[in-house]
């Protein structure tokens, strides 16, 4: 790409060229001062023309080779960025998958806007669309921007009173926001040289939190010691200025976990999930055209997408011994050594016999198929 | 970590992207070449032409100055008229550049959890959202986007103008506009074998027809329709069998022919062709992608209501999950296991740890439980409780 980026700007060194430079103007001064030069002396008549007609020859030609030089190279970088990048990304896509559907994707934008706090362009949409966004959850969201710009500025009163609200739900999802919250207050008071403060601050919000949070407790209390030069002491991690861009993660995480919905926008999600997954999709797009075969797109995509552990949200089991995802009816068993297979791949093992000993496919552990169990994940 | 090693790969992705305004700067390019190779072959030609004339004495040095003065007249009207094109040229090279550097941009980020990697995307997600705002007719959203966004470069709000007022002829059964535009656009339909002129032309016999001014129909099929004989003459037999049937006729394909969903598809040829023409897909980037990614993420649980998982898109069934239905599951060569309390994927530093009624949990999930229970650890899908010292290593490989 940087090769790309450096002819381009070649190209429109010389397109600036022409624009500022015109040579138009050189023609326009040629003819103009040939005309002076007869009206001055009209026995020069022959001289001038003749030697305006070369002139106007030698700069004619020399602005036709201008642009014709920018038309090639122009059309040689087109080229050069076809031959590299161009795609067929139509062959990965069913154009009819989405029929009369257009109103859910729109619906899906609306929403998507109102999740990115972008509330002025999801209205627009949803009227231009002719959409109903529900006003709760549209409070909802501007209820979570309002904190988080709040904790932007280092305001953290709002998400507190939020979290403390929200104590039992958020103890239930086993989160420690709260405790995080005022962690991060007593800090922004240690770093503003407080330490009175910061102490009284740790008396009255820390007993409560005690029992699950006590080694990092006695650690924040310790770093009050080396207030002023935290940065050279053993707790300058407390300082990384990442911690307020987590805490506000964390907090819009647990916000949309309370209300059931998921952290990050889910069209984002899909979206960036399927930038990843295209260009192989494209690929096998591709070739199976040029080998005249047809995928049966129906049921199942032709290639394994590479998701990144953030992306994957639920339990696939592939049996490594029939390399078939396990069903309702071909569910996971577990051998008594702790190996999990699929049903019918036991069954096979077995001989379909209950009893039957046999040896584990991955150690050298022998069972019976009645010893084994179902596994749920 | 996430390293991402297939940029080129992805910036295939792109190459609508910087083909646009390329394009059309390539083709502004070409407009002011015409005019001005035209200009020049006049002016070199009347410069001899005076050149000769006042040798033989046929012009007096006052003519010769008149008829200078009328050259330089004529190069300033070539100067003007250039501007328009000029304009273009610098506005459509001055987009290519922001979007290739958009590009670069890309390329300089190594990772998938890298904070530039999610600035890159949203911008992109916003400029493909404008996109397709701009095709499905949300003009107003889509510049207000745009410009909130600060991605005006990035998209092509005013390529949609003149296709709009075209479409907008079409649904009031007006083909003029649109045969304005094929004229226009003469030389590249051809290059891309369009048929969409014949089809206006057939359109507008049927008008005619459907009006009966049988005397009007004949008279525009020898003139239009004709001329098309030697690639379409059987849609013109079948077009003039028409002047046999009346409009209310129930025979094939007469009543066909005379039916108003003709003027749809002829609005769907236009966008094709236009698309085609301007190097846009004919879908819209954000349905490709969406599609993609829907499929990717789709498994069979999304649909069954214990399994669901709010943080995945197609388990939501009002939005994406309806969306998805039509769309292939993803594929799958190796297990994945996700811990129903963590939400962590099992593997060597987590491991999958099964409780004596077969349910699968992390490690570290079941352990933190047991710390502040007591050591005991409840099964969140049946309640169960069990003494942490139950559980057992399940291998998955």
């Amino acid at each position: 790409m940087n090769a790309f980026v450096d002819d381009y700007e070649k190209i429109s060194k010389r397109q600036r060229t022409l624009e500022t430079n015109d040579p138009l103007d050189r023609l326009i001064a040629l003819v103009n001062t040939a005309k002076d030069k007869i009206h001055d002396d009209p026995n020069s008549v022959q001289t001038a023309l003749t030697g305006l007609g070369k002139m106007v020859k030698s700069v004619s030609s020399s602005i036709q080779d201008d642009h014709k030089e920018l038309q090639s190279s122009l059309s040689k970088f087109t080229k050069a960025l076809d031959k590299k990048y161009s795609c067929d990304m139509m062959a990965a896509m069913n154009p009819r998958a989405f029929d009369n559907k257009e109103k859910l994707l729109q619906k899906t934008i609306a929403l998507h806007f109102i999740r990115q706090g972008n509330f002025t362009i999801g209205d627009a949409f949803a009227k231009e669309a002719g959409l109903d966004v529900p006003d709760e959850l549209r409070h909802q969201f501007m209820d979570m921007f309002d904190i988080v710009a709040a904790m932007k500025t280092d305001d953290l009163e709002p998400a507190l009173q939020w979290a403390k609200l929200h104590r039992p739900e958020l103890e239930k999802r086993g989160s420690s926001l709260e405790f995080k919250l005022h962690r991060q207050r007593f800090l922004q008071l240690l770093k503003q040289k407080k330490d009175k403060l910061a102490i009284e601050y740790a008396q009255t919000h820390f007993g409560y939190f005690g029992f699950r949070h006590t080694a990092e407790i006695s650690r924040l209390m310790c770093s009050v010691l080396f207030m002023g030069r935290l940065m050279t002491s053993p707790y300058a991690d407390l300082l990384t200025p990442g911690t307020a861009a987590d805490i506000q993660h964390m907090f819009t995480r647990d916000f949309c976990s309370l209300i059931g919905l998921s952290c990050e926008s889910p069209l984002y999600l899909s979206v960036t999930v399927g930038t990843q997954a295209l260009p192989a999709m494209i690929k096998m797009a591709s070739i199976m055209k040029a080998k005249k075969a047809e995928w049966s797109q129906e049921s199942e995509m032709a290639v394994e997408s590479n998701l990144t552990d953030d992306t994957k949200f639920h339990s696939i089991f592939v049996c490594p011994v029939s390399k078939e995802q396990a069903t309702d009816d071909n569910p996971p068993m577990m051998m008594v050594c702790g190996h999990v297979i699929c049903k019918e791949s036991l069954q096979k093992l077995c001989r379909g016999s209950q009893n039957l000993r046999f040896k584990c496919p991955y150690c050298p552990q022998e069972s019976m198929a009645s010893q084994a169990k179902n596994v749920y994940f | 970590m996430n390293k991402i090693t297939n940029h080129d790969q992805l910036l295939q992705l792109e190459h609508p992207f910087v083909k646009i305004p390329l394009e059309k700067f390539k083709s502004s390019l070409k407009v002011s070449q015409k005019h001005i190779e035209k200009e020049i072959s006049t002016l070199t030609n009347t410069v001899s032409d005076i050149s000769k004339k006042s040798q033989q004495g046929d012009m007096n040095p006052a003519e010769v100055e008149k008829a200078l003065e009328a050259i330089v007249h004529r190069l300033s009207n070539l100067k003007r008229r250039l501007k328009d094109t000029r304009a273009e040229e610098s506005l459509y090279s001055q987009r290519t550049k922001v979007r290739l550097q958009h590009l670069q941009e890309f390329t300089t980020i190594p990772t998938l959890d890298s904070d530039g990697f999610g600035r890159w995307s949203r911008v992109r997600l916003n400029r493909i959202l404008v996109d397709y705002m701009l095709r499905e007719g949300f003009r107003e959203t889509a510049a207000l986007l745009a410009k909130s966004e600060g991605i005006e470069e990035m998209v092509d709000i005013e390529l949609f103008v003149q296709s709009r007022k075209v479409e907008q002829a079409l649904q009031r059964f007006s083909c003029t506009e649109c045969l304005q535009w094929c004229h226009e656009n003469k030389s590249n339909l051809k290059k891309i074998k369009s048929t969409l002129e014949f089809s206006l032309r057939e359109q507008e016999f049927i008008e005619l027809v459907r009006k009966r001014q049988t005397q009007e129909a004949i008279a525009y099929a020898r003139k239009h329709l004709i001329v098309w004989q030697e690639t379409h003459m059987r849609e013109i037999k079948k077009v003039m069998g028409l002047l046999a049937f009346p409009p209310s006729t129930n025979c094939q394909p007469y009543k066909g022919l005379y039916d108003a969903s003709r003027w749809k598809k002829l609005i769907a040829r236009f966008r094709a062709d236009n698309f085609a023409l301007q190097c846009f897909t004919p879908e819209p980037i954000l349905n490709v992608t969406l599609q993609a990614g829907l499929s990717a993420l789709k498994t069979p649980m999304c649909y069954i209501d214990e399994h669901r998982n709010v943080n995945c898109p197609v388990c939501d069934g009002e939005t994406l999950g309806a969306l998805a239905t039509d769309l292939p599951l993803s594929h799958h060569l190796n297990s994945t296991i996700v811990c129903r309390i963590s939400g962590q994927i099992m593997n060597e530093d987590n491991l999958p740890m099964v409780l004596p009624n077969g349910y699968v949990y992390s490690y570290n999930a079941l352990m933190e439980m047991a710390s502040m229970n007591n050591g005991k650890a409840t099964c969140p899908r049946t309640g169960a409780v069990y003494d942490i010292s139950q559980i057992k290593k399940v291998f998955i490989s």
